[in-house]
């Protein structure tokens, strides 16, 4: 099928054959996968097919894209009831089959609340919007009928009848602002690159998705890949481009896979190549696959890795909707923000500014991980609070912990201690905070992890991804990272914190790109909330009882259960007690650790300073 | 050649350090600074060498922000650059510190830690002292000749001048251009008699038609398609030549 | 498989076009196949395209996806991102170092085992994980990780 005009594609959706009357969707995304997708598809498949249900077996269990509550998964998610299944495996599959498929029946069994089966009332669920993740749970992302069945090329459709100014001017009046970092408004970038000179123009997604705990963009690119196609191809229309790139991370194959394959399906409806859907405008787009460097995330080293050279940043005092990719105007925006594209195009402005708050309109997907209860991906409308995100949708802190600090924004963003946790998670008000939005990245830190470590981590991975062409990042991350080494193994001195803070203030001032200037973020942030930690750590005191002989543990009596959990995992043997008695710690055996404190749901666990640092 | 030349219209006016410039838009504010007689503190910039910016010792205040002086261009009317201001001298002094833990005997190196009162930190050193500051002058001084033998390769610290696969590289046409673009001078060659030795590989010296003086090498002279004098002899033949010209009145 | 001969780089690498973007899908096709980039590679990647030797060295050298010495046949990734981090990947890594024998990063001798770090490979919430041949397990342990090996 080829539409040669809006009308066609019109005609063609209006026609799809029926869908069956109830539909098992199994979650596709990263983290079901990982446990065995695929064999619950087949399991449900095979008992659908035992069941009779042969004709419709194949439309009837599906995978989706991911459904986000993946500390649960595998997760499956029923049509048109709306119920959610955790923790399923492939012996559940004969249940949900029969009681759901046939019956219309929830397994309650398989359900957080088993007196409402429903995912809207789940509290995962409750405070979300999710729109550009919409078509999880309702479609086969690699199916493409699907995607036009749910509403899919309608905007494209409505757009080469509007024309292009329409399409850029309903972009700029929407508000959007960039979803990969640094929230500039996407409208200004349309504008520029729309006017700026030049016959050959391109439109790029970046989809080099490097922030460790952050998985929003490959679920987006599995879930839901066309819509990102379908916003980049309304964007080239805007601006005049005829050709564009989908930059995708190396460790996401399968992201590339569903890329390519639902490119080659609209190129075969006409929906990309000449002259889509008859408007006489043409779009070339293709996948680049990077090489598996975190900083080809920034923009003028992304454009470096496509044009076949070393992903490293050039100095960016003119902008790529100026001089990009080869030199021409480009318009680079993060594969989520080009999801949101359609949505804007079809709904119009007002519609989206309707969501979210007043300067930061529209909904954003955060990637909500660490030591929380329920660790996943969620879709919010911006401005929602972080603790809402924290205690609601995640569901608060592990047992017997409590929560220390939010770390936003991914490597180059910030620790937020509790204390903030009322903040909205906007673009402006973050930075005002001493963190960043980033690319939505949530990682709950508790009581267990110390600051200082935390610091060290990301400077740590920041400095083997530096790309070294800059100074102050290559050889200053080399030393902050040596500095923050010697906090963590007792070898630091007095006035290592001083020093470590000039170093990192420093270096945001004077390093040549994006990543370089926040490269210092988290050791920024780390020492402007948990000032006393590093002190302590200067004193040879870890309060965390992460950073190894840098503490010693004890036993509140009052709150040991005498469960012996901390004594089983004691490998010095220095945690002593009978059964189901209160443990105590022998201090001359204890060779600190830590391994005992993970182990304690009541929190009778405690450090002290070693004796010898008093 | 650090003009870029996309930017057309009319000369724009501004300061710099509160005096007044008029520039054609698109100018280098290192260059605009130096007409002006205002020095600022370069080391990866090179006149003969496309701009890098990226050893950002030339840190310079434009608005509220530090830019490469080197690399920055100047584009609207009405702009206003310092080039010396306690931010700027602070930024300068952490570079510089930076550069002495790889390079402490390199004697630019030492003069700006003088200039700026910078001294070793000890409890800084976490890299080796091996001289180079991975400014990038050799590869592009290189890249400049056509040869592209070496570049830099790998990343962050671990980032190296070197030829293909940590070889002596084989494009190397000997013509030491790496050598004497270094700032810190740690680019070894040798010359004895006719040959010359850099980057491990050996090479021929052919001497001056004229002078017979071994002076370039083989490869060089090949790339160069030049006449093979030596610069003394070309200069004594391009003055010979001019002076047999006839004169008009 | 790892011996590389002319005639099946040139089969690898005769379906792209001779222009320089085609550098990083040129070489990734190789590290595919052979699981490295031989020297071969390089070289005859920098003829096609025209380019010169020490730039196709440098961006080899620059993507950690590609490699310039052969990857083991059975290679164990341990992911560094941050949720794997906070929940033992250090421990998790300790366990395979000592299971293997080998370091972060090192392959061993005989060319069958290796062990890598990736940064985060988007399964978050499986913490800590790591992958076998592509094959991801989830919420690993020391103990775990030991039986994998």
């Amino acid at each position: 099928m080829r539409f040669a005009d809006p009308d066609q594609l019109q005609d063609y959706c209006l026609n799809l054959p029926p869908v069956p009357p109830r539909r098992l969707w199994v979650c596709g995304g990263p983290g079901c996968l990982a446990s065995g997708a695929e064999d619950l598809l087949a399991a449900l498949r095979m008992e659908a097919t035992k069941s009779g249900l042969k004709d419709t077996a194949e439309l009837s269990c599906e995978p989706t894209g991911c459904l986000g509550l993946c500390q649960r998964g595998q997760l499956v998610t029923t049509e048109p009831d709306g119920y959610v299944y955790e923790k399923v495996s492939v012996e559940d599959a004969y249940e949900i089959v029969d009681q759901t498929l046939l019956a219309g029946l929830p397994v309650s069994r398989l359900c957080q609340d088993p007196s409402d089966p429903k995912a809207k009332n789940h509290p995962f669920y409750l405070p979300q919007k999710r729109l550009i993740m919409r078509r999880f749970g309702r479609i086969n992302p690699e199916r493409f009928d699907d995607y036009l069945r749910t509403g899919g090329y309608q905007a494209l459709a409505l757009a080469v009848r509007l024309g292009p100014e329409e399409v850029a001017f309903r972009i700029e009046a929407s508000g959007l602002r960039g979803r990969g970092g640094s929230g500039f408004p996407a409208g200004r970038k349309w504008k520029a690159c729309r006017t700026a000179e030049g016959d050959q123009k391109y439109v790029l997604a970046n989809g080099d998705e490097g922030d460790p705990g952050a998985f929003m963009n490959r679920s987006l690119m599995e879930g839901d890949p066309l819509a990102i196609i379908e916003g980049l191809t309304l964007g080239a229309y805007a601006v005049g481009a005829n050709q564009g790139y989908i930059y995708v991370r190396h460790e996401y194959p399968l992201s590339v896979a569903r890329l390519r394959l639902s490119i080659s399906n609209a190129e075969q409806c006409g929906l990309l190549g000449d002259n889509i859907l008859g408007s006489g405008f043409s779009f070339k787009l293709s996948v680049v696959e990077g090489g598996g460097a975190f900083v080809c995330g920034e923009s003028t080293a992304l454009m470096a890795s496509i044009e076949g050279r070393e992903g490293q940043p050039r100095v960016k005092y003119v902008r790529s909707t100026e001089r990009g990719l080869w030199d021409k105007p480009t318009l680079l925006q993060n594969v989520e923000t080009w999801a949101n594209v359609p949505l804007i195009v079809e709904n119009g402005p007002q519609w989206f500014k309707s969501l979210g708050s007043e300067s930061n309109p529209g909904t954003k997907i955060f990637s909500l991980v660490g030591q929380v209860r329920r660790s996943g991906l969620a879709e919010l409308p911006l401005g929602t609070k972080i603790r809402t995100v924290v205690e609601e949708v995640g569901g608060g802190h592990l047992p017997g912990r409590f929560i220390k600090a939010v770390q936003t924004g991914g490597p180059s963003g910030g620790c937020l201690p509790v204390s903030e946790l009322d903040l909205p998670l906007d673009f402006d008000r973050l930075p005002a905070a001493g963190t960043i939005m980033g690319s939505g990245g949530l990682i709950v830190i508790d009581d267990l992890s110390c600051m200082v470590d935390v610091a060290r981590y990301f400077t740590k991975f920041l400095m083997t991804e530096s790309c070294g062409k800059c100074l102050p990042c290559r050889e200053g991350l080399a030393v902050i990272d040596g500095l923050l080494n010697d906090l963590c193994q007792s070898k630091a001195q007095i006035g290592d914190t001083d020093k470590l803070k000039e170093l990192a203030l420093t270096l945001s001032e004077t390093a040549l790109c994006g990543l370089g200037q926040s490269a210092a973020n988290p050791v920024i942030s780390t020492i402007r909330y948990f000032h006393h930690e590093y002190i302590e750590h200067e004193q040879g005191y870890c309060r965390s009882g992460r950073c190894q002989g840098m503490f010693i543990v004890n036993i509140d009596s009052d709150l040991c259960s005498g469960c012996g959990a901390c004594q089983t995992a004691c490998p010095s043997g220095a945690i002593i007690g009978r059964e189901r008695k209160v443990r105590q710690v022998n201090t001359s055996k204890c060779i600190s650790c830590g391994a005992c404190l993970a182990t304690c749901h009541f929190g009778a666990l405690k450090t002290a300073r070693r004796a010898n640092h008093e | 050649m650090n003009e870029p030349s996309q930017y057309l219209g009319p000369m724009i006016k501004g300061t710099i350090d509160g005096l007044s410039i008029t520039v054609r838009p698109g100018t280098v504010l290192l260059n605009a600074a130096r007409t002006l007689g205002i020095h600022i503190p370069t080391l990866c910039h090179h006149e003969g060498l496309p701009p890098d910016g990226n050893c950002r010792l030339c840190v310079s205040q434009v608005g509220g922000r530090l830019v490469a002086s080197c690399i920055y261009p100047l584009t609207a009317d009405g702009f206003q650059a310092q080039t010396d201001n306690e931010r700027i001298r602070y930024a300068r002094s952490l570079v510089i510190a930076l550069m002495l833990i790889r390079a402490p005997e390199a004697p630019v190196v030492v003069a700006l830690a003088r200039e700026y009162g910078v001294t070793e930190q000890p409890r800084l050193r976490r890299v080796t002292a091996d001289g180079c500051l991975r400014c990038g002058r050799c590869v592009r001084a290189c890249l400049t000749g056509g040869a592209e033998a070496v570049s830099l390769v790998g990343r962050g610290t671990a980032r190296i001048v070197t030829g293909p696969f940590f070889e002596p590289p084989p494009d190397c046409v000997g013509c030491l251009s790496c050598a004497r673009m270094c700032p810190t001078g740690i680019i070894g060659f040798t010359e004895l008699f006719d040959r010359r030795q850099i980057w491990g590989r050996n090479f021929q010296l052919v001497p001056c038609p004229t002078c017979g003086r071994p002076w370039a090498t083989e490869e060089e002279l090949a790339r160069l398609n030049a006449d093979r004098l030596c610069p003394a002899c070309r200069r004594r033949a391009m003055a010979e030549a001019i002076s047999s010209c006839p004169t008009e009145n | 498989m790892t011996n590389p001969d002319q005639k099946t780089l040139n089969s690898i690498l005769d379906g792209y076009p001779g222009e320089p973007v085609n550098l990083l899908p040129m070489l990734q096709a190789v590290q595919t196949k052979f699981r490295y980039l031989p020297r071969e590679a390089i070289i005859l990647v920098a003829e096609k395209l025209s380019l010169p030797k020490s730039r196709v060295f440098a961006v080899a050298n620059f993507y950690r996806a590609l490699s310039l010495t052969p990857k083991g046949e059975k290679v164990f990734t341990v992911c560094q991102g941050t949720a794997c981090h906070l929940r033992g990947a250090p421990v998790v890594i300790g366990a395979l170092e000592k299971a293997l024998g080998l370091n972060l990063g090192q392959t061993s001798p005989d060319g069958r085992y290796g062990l890598e770090s990736v940064n985060c490979l988007g399964a978050c919430a499986l913490a800590p994980v790591v992958t076998v041949d592509g094959v991801l397990h989830g919420a690993m342990t020391a103990k775990k990780a030991a039986k994998l090996v």
